[in-house]
C-alpha cells in the first residue's frame, strides 16, 4: 500500500486501479503459498486414521486405558501420526499412536495400519489378527480383497479409501453409515 | 372544521365514520399483517437454520474425508426446499467444496466463507436470505455452509396480506358507508329537516310550520323541541302584534271617520253662515249706500261720515264672507287633476296681480318651475293668493322685487315665493295660517286673514308641505313642496 501514493495523481480510476492490481497480486501469491503447504499423502492418511476412529460401535475401551492406533511394520507417518492424534479421545479415552512390530502386539490396538513393507506377509497377519476386533487400514493394493477392512486409494491430489463391510463384520465392528456413504467402493461378501 | 368546505352535515357524518372506521382498520390490518410478516420471517430464518444444520451433519465425512461428491449430493437434497436458489459448503480454510444451485449453474455462490465455530449467521437483503453456518465435528471447526434462499415465499406472502387488507379495507368502508347512512337517519335528518324548517320560517316568514319531532331524548330532540316552542311563542306574538294593529286601524278609521263627519258638518255649518250672513248684509250696505247718495242733502257731515264708515265695514265683511266662502269651498270641492304648467300658471297670476294695483313698480323674476300634477283651479287660487300676499306687504318697497323659482332641499324640490316687504317676527310664524290670523295692523295692511289659511289647505290637499322663512323688514320667503308628476 506504500505505493499508493504513486498513482495518486493521476486521479481516483486510476488509484483504484493500482489497489485492484496490488489486491490481485497478493491474492494470487496466498494461492501459490496454499498450494506449496497442500499436505502430503502421508499427512492426509493419518488425518484419515484419526477420524475413522469416529465412525466405527466399539466395544467399551475399559477405564484408564488409551484408544491405540497402531501401525505395524515401516512407518511411513512418523510424527504425522502423533500430531493427528494428539489431543483427541473417543469416548473416555485418549488417543495415541503405537509402532508394533508383530501382529501379536497388536492385541490393544482398536485400529492397525498395515505399512506396505508387510505386503507380503498380508495373509498370515490378518489370520492372526482375525480374532482381536480391531479395525485393519492399509494402502497395499488388493487389501479389502484379500480381507482386510480400509483401503487408502490415492487418487490426484486426494486420497480415497474403499471398504469390505463383511471383513469388519466378521470382526464385530459396526461402521457408520456416514463412512460408507464416503467410500468409494463398499465389498458386502468376502 | 376549517379545512372542510361546506358540505352538509350528513356527508360530513358520513365521511366522519368511512375515515374513523378506515383508520382503524387500517392500523388494525397493518399491526396484524406486520406481526404475521415478521413471525413469518423468523419461521423461514428457523427452517433454513434446520435446513443448514442438517446439510451441516450430513456434510462432515464428506468433508471429513475429501469427498466433494457426497458432499453435493448431500446438497441436492436441497432441492426438495424450493425457496433454496443456491448452496455451498467451504472447507475450514473457507475454500468451495461443493456447491448446489438450483438453476444449476452455481451462480451466485462466492468462492470463500469462513464461518467462526460452533456460529451461525443470517443476512436479509431485498430479495434473499442468506445463512452461513459452521460446520463442527467433535469440538472442531470442520467447514460451513451456506444457503441462500429467496424470498418469494416471503414476497408473496406480502402481496397476499396486501390484497388482503385492501379487501378487507374496501368491504368495511363500503359497510361503513351502508351503516352510516342508515344511522343518518336517526341522526343527520333530524338536523337536516330542522335546518330546512328553519330555512322556509327565514325565507318566507311563515311561523305556522313546525321541524318534525323524533321520537329519541337526544340532544337533537330537545334542540327540535325547543325550535317549536320558540315558533310557537313568535307565532303567538305575531297573532297578538297582528291583532292589535288591526284594533288600532280600526279605530283610526273609526276616527277619521269621525272627524271627517265634524269637518263636513263645521264646513256646511260655516258655509250656511256666510251664505246666510250675505243677504242681510247686502241690505245693509244696499241701504247705507243709498242713504249716503239719496239723502246727502239732508244729512249734516258727521252723519255722511258714519254712514260712510258703515258702507266700508260692510264691503270688508262682504270681502270676508268672499274669502270664507272660498276656503270652505276648498274644503269641500272634488279634486280634479291634471298636468300643471307652473311657470305659465304663475306667470299668468303675476300679470293678473299686478294689474290689480297700478302705479306699483315690481319686478318679477319667475324662474324655471317643474309640471306638477293638481287641480289646477286651487293651485292658481294658490297661487293667486301667495303672489297678492307678497305685492301686499313689499307696498313700501320701490321697487318691489318677487322671486319666484325651485330649489333644492335635502333632496326635496321646493318652490319659493320671495320678496324684499316688510317680513314678519319669525317668532310668530306658527300663526301664520292660522284662519284669521293676522301679523300686521289692519291700518297698515289690509287683509282679512283668510288667505295663508286657503293657501295652506290647498297644498296640504296635494300632500304638499307649506312654510315660510322672514326677518323683520328683510323680506318673507314663503316655501311649499308639491309632488311631481307620476
Amino acid at each position: 500500500m506504500a505505493r499508493l501514493p504513486l498513482a495518486a495523481h493521476n486521479g481516483p480510476s486510476a488509484c483504484a486501479l493500482a489497489v485492484a492490481l496490488v489486491i490481485s497480486l497478493a491474492l494470487f501469491a496466498a494461492g501459490l503459498s496454499a498450494q506449496t503447504a497442500k499436505p502430503t499423502e502421508y499427512e492426509v492418511e493419518a488425518e484419515y486414521l484419526s477420524n475413522f476412529g469416529r465412525f466405527v460401535e466399539w466395544p467399551a475401551t475399559p477405564a484408564g486405558e488409551s484408544f491405540h492406533v497402531c501401525v505395524l511394520g515401516q512407518d511411513p507417518f512418523g510424527a504425522m501420526l502423533d500430531a493427528a492424534l494428539k489431543g483427541q479421545s473417543i469416548g473416555d479415552a485418549p488417543m495415541a499412536a503405537k509402532r508394533v512390530a508383530t501382529p501379536e502386539e497388536a492385541a490393544g490396538c482398536r485400529i492397525l495400519f498395515i505399512s506396505a513393507s508387510k505386503s507380503a506377509q498380508l495373509q498370515a497377519i490378518l489370520t492372526a489378527l482375525a480374532p482381536m476386533n480391531l479395525l485393519t487400514v492399509s494402502d497395499v493394493s488388493d487389501f479389502t480383497k484379500r480381507g482386510g477392512m480400509i483401503q487408502f486409494l490415492p487418487e490426484g491430489d486426494r486420497v480415497r479409501f474403499e471398504i469390505n463391510l463383511s471383513a469388519a463384520q466378521k470382526a464385530g465392528l459396526t461402521l457408520s453409515s456416514e463412512l460408507l456413504r464416503v467410500a468409494t467402493t463398499v465389498r458386502r461378501e468376502p | 372544521m376549517p379545512g372542510i368546505r361546506p358540505y352538509s352535515i350528513r356527508q360530513k357524518l358520513t365521511w366522519m365514520n368511512m375515515l374513523v372506521s378506515g383508520a382503524a382498520l387500517l392500523l388494525a390490518c397493518m399491526a396484524l399483517a406486520g406481526y404475521e410478516l415478521a413471525d413469518f420471517r423468523q419461521t423461514l430464518e428457523r427452517r433454513l437454520s434446520t435446513q443448514a444444520q442438517i446439510v451441516g451433519t450430513s456434510s462432515v465425512t464428506a468433508l471429513l474425508f475429501n469427498d466433494p461428491a457426497a458432499a453435493r449430493n448431500t446438497l441436492s437434497a436441497l432441492r426438495a426446499a424450493p425457496n433454496v436458489m443456491s448452496a455451498a459448503i467451504y472447507t475450514a480454510a473457507g475454500v468451495v467444496f461443493a456447491v448446489y444451485s438450483r438453476d444449476g449453474r452455481g451462480g451466485g455462490v462466492p468462492g470463500q466463507a469462513v464461518t467462526p465455530a460452533g456460529t451461525e449467521e443470517h443476512r436479509f437483503t431485498s430479495d434473499q436470505l442468506i445463512l452461513t453456518r459452521a460446520i463442527g465435528f467433535q469440538g472442531k471447526n470442520i467447514g460451513t455452509v451456506r444457503i441462500q434462499s429467496d424470498l418469494h415465499e416471503f414476497n408473496d406472502r406480502l402481496l397476499r396480506y396486501t390484497g388482503i387488507v385492501g379487501m378487507v379495507l374496501a368491504a368495511s368502508l363500503l359497510a361503513a358507508f351502508l351503516l352510516s347512512s342508515v344511522f343518518q337517519k336517526a341522526t343527520a335528518r333530524p338536523i337536516m329537516q330542522l335546518a330546512e324548517t328553519a330555512r322556509v320560517v327565514s325565507r318566507e316568514k311563515k311561523y305556522s310550520v313546525r321541524a318534525p319531532v323524533t321520537g329519541n331524548a337526544d340532544e337533537i330532540a330537545v334542540l327540535i323541541t325547543a325550535f317549536n316552542e320558540m315558533l310557537e311563542q313568535i307565532q303567538e306574538r305575531d297573532t297578538a302584534l297582528q291583532a292589535a294593529h288591526n284594533e288600532l286601524e280600526a279605530s283610526v278609521e273609526r276616527r277619521t271617520a269621525q272627524l271627517e263627519a265634524v269637518n263636513r258638518e263645521l264646513e256646511s255649518f260655516t258655509y250656511s253662515v256666510a251664505h246666510d250672513l250675505r243677504a242681510p248684509l247686502r241690505h245693509i250696505q244696499g241701504f247705507a249706500e243709498a242713504l249716503r247718495e239719496d239723502c246727502a242733502n239732508t244729512l249734516d257731515p258727521t252723519a255722511l261720515g258714519y254712514v260712510s264708515r258703515v258702507v266700508d265695514s260692510t264691503r270688508r265683511m262682504d270681502q270676508l264672507i268672499n274669502d270664507l266662502l272660498g276656503l270652505a269651498q276648498v274644503g269641500r270641492q272634488e279634486m280634479h287633476f291634471r298636468p300643471i304648467e307652473l311657470k305659465n300658471l304663475v306667470e299668468d297670476v303675476a300679470r293678473e296681480v299686478a294689474e290689480e294695483c297700478p302705479g306699483r313698480n315690481i319686478q318679477w323674476h319667475i324662474g324655471e318651475l317643474p309640471v306638477v300634477d293638481g287641480d289646477p283651479g286651487l293651485i292658481q287660487l294658490a297661487l293667486y293668493n301667495l303672489l297678492s300676499n307678497a305685492v301686499k306687504y313689499t307696498s313700501p318697497r320701490d321697487p318691489a322685487i318677487i322671486d319666484v323659482g325651485t330649489k333644492r332641499d335635502d333632496g326635496e324640490r321646493v318652490i319659493f315665493v320671495r320678496d324684499n316687504g316688510v317680513g314678519f317676527n319669525m317668532k310668530y310664524a306658527h300663526k301664520l295660517f292660522g284662519v284669521f290670523e293676522r301679523l300686521h295692523r289692519r291700518e297698515d295692511f289690509e287683509g282679512t286673514g283668510v288667505g295663508l289659511a286657503t293657501v295652506q289647505r290647498i297644498i296640504h290637499k296635494h300632500s304638499g308641505r307649506i312654510w315660510a322663512e322672514a326677518e323683520i323688514d328683510r323680506g318673507a320667503t314663503f316655501l311649499f313642496t308639491l309632488e311631481p308628476r307620476a
